[in-house]
């Protein structure tokens, strides 16, 4: 027993070390890669308390770089406000489809204000007459549809969402162009009703449905949603189905307004076949 | 003599996690300065005061940078290896009572040996712990080299303040 209190007391110097090393590796491997709140509480309130106190010192010094970063922030916000895009941003884009001789011009807007919530929603979009906004144009974003325009002024205009009571587009299912009409019918701002599909016709969920290109308001082929589920209802001559909107309503940020340019030609030709 | 070296443990701490710890050239250079406290302390201490002391440096510091246990094991570490650093390059004339190594009292050469040799030992036990692994073995090496550069630069301007105040 003697021999061995010798021996440490000899050679304490390399077990201290070797304690020392171990209480500092326990620490490593244990408080380092997930950080154990009981034993930081106290140390870092210390911590903390110090670099703190250092930090409301050291901020002086660094005012005049502060300061700069502020600014430019502000700058790069006040460019981004809607009033310091109004007029200058007009972009507009053409897509020429050689195929039909037909021609679309897309006007890109920001969405100003919007709702899923009511059952009548419509859209502010910050494009109006001036841009060449006018009532009856359809409204996509992407591939995608959100509504057509119903009211426009100098600077704005108000989009009739697809999520309205008056809304009703005429569609058709991709795999056959079986027409359809898609409505709303209140509740879940990403559900929508298909009317009148006709007895005979083989629904399967997933099914898509786009624009039919039959009205004025939308070009062919824009997307409306995929089929969710339906019902098939003995007493009458259509089935109807739900349907998954492909446009998320609650998160438009920009939009394009749809321009058909020969909506008027379209119009005319039309009239002209009624009044006989 | 005790109360100048707990003064000069404080301040050192104070240095380190204050300004040092932000200071980062190119994401591989910090200084560490703090290690100039196990290089200055006298020749007579005691060898269990050295460790002790030495953990507790590391361990203030530590818990100043987030990085529990890890400046505590290169401090001890290299309190460890001061001993036989030192015999290994003096050449066996006993030391003044009561003094500490310096560039004045051992000359450039056994100072700057001493020191190159300790901060390299701190240094590398303090990377590559931090890292752990060896995939990173090189450039964790760079990291080494050009850190203890940095320091050792800090500990000779250290030096030669204190030898002009004098």
């Amino acid at each position: 027993m003697r021999n061995l209190y010798l021996f440490f007391r000899k050679h304490y110097f390399y077990f201290l070390f070797l304690l020392l090393e171990t209480v500092s590796l326990i620490l490593v491997f244990n408080y380092n890669d997930f950080q154990n709140a009981a034993v930081y509480t106290w140390s870092e309130q210390a911590a903390g308390s110090v670099n703190s106190m250092f930090r409301n010192i050291s901020e002086y010094f660094s005012l005049r770089n502060t300061n700069r970063v502020l600014t430019e922030e502000i700058a790069q916000l006040q460019s981004r406000m809607p009033e310091a895009f109004y007029k200058a941003d007009t972009n507009t884009f053409f897509l020429r489809d050689t195929m039909y001789k037909s021609e679309y011009r897309y006007i890109a807007a920001r969405v100003i204000s919007n709702t899923t919530a009511k059952r009548n929603n419509f859209i502010m979009i910050n494009k109006g007459r001036m841009h060449g906004v006018q009532s009856h144009m359809g409204v996509i974003i992407g591939n995608r549809l959100v509504g057509q325009v119903v009211g426009v002024s100098r600077n704005f205009s108000w989009v009739m969402s697809l999520l309205n009571k008056d809304s009703r587009i005429s569609g058709k299912f991709r795999k056959n162009n079986q027409l359809v009409n898609v409505e709303w019918t209140g509740g879940s701002y990403r559900y929508g009703t298909v009317r009148e599909i006709p007895k005979h016709f083989e629904i399967v969920p997933g099914d898509t449905i786009i624009t039919s290109g039959n009205s004025e308001i939308f070009p062919e082929g824009i997307l409306v949603g995929t089929i969710e589920d339906f019902t098939i209802s003995p007493d009458e001559n259509f089935n109807t189905a739900r349907i998954l909107f492909s446009t998320d309503f609650n998160s438009l940020g920009y939009v394009e307004v749809v321009i058909d340019l020969m909506r008027k030609e379209k119009e005319d030709l039309k009239n002209s076949v009624q009044t006989k | 003599m005790t109360l100048k070296n707990i003064i000069r443990f404080v301040l050192l701490v104070l240095l380190q996690v204050l300004i040092l710890n932000h200071v980062s050239l190119g994401g591989y250079v910090n200084p560490y300065l703090y290690v100039l406290f196990i290089l200055w302390l006298p020749f007579s201490t005691e060898r269990w005061v050295l460790l002790i002391s030495a953990f507790l440096l590391g361990f203030a510091v530590d818990i100043f940078s987030n990085t529990l246990g890890l400046n505590a094991a290169a401090s001890v570490a290299m309190a460890f290896a001061r001993p036989f650093v030192i015999s290994m390059i003096s050449t066996g004339a006993d030391f003044e009572p009561g003094s500490r190594p310096s560039i004045k009292g051992q000359g450039m050469r056994w100072f700057l040996s001493y020191a190159v040799i300790l901060v390299l030992i701190h240094h590398t036990v303090l990377f590559y712990l931090e890292i752990f692994r060896f995939s990173e073995f090189f450039s964790t090496l760079l990291r080494v080299v050009l850190s203890a550069i940095f320091t050792l630069g800090l500990v000779l301007l250290s030096e030669y303040l204190t030898i002009r105040k004098k």
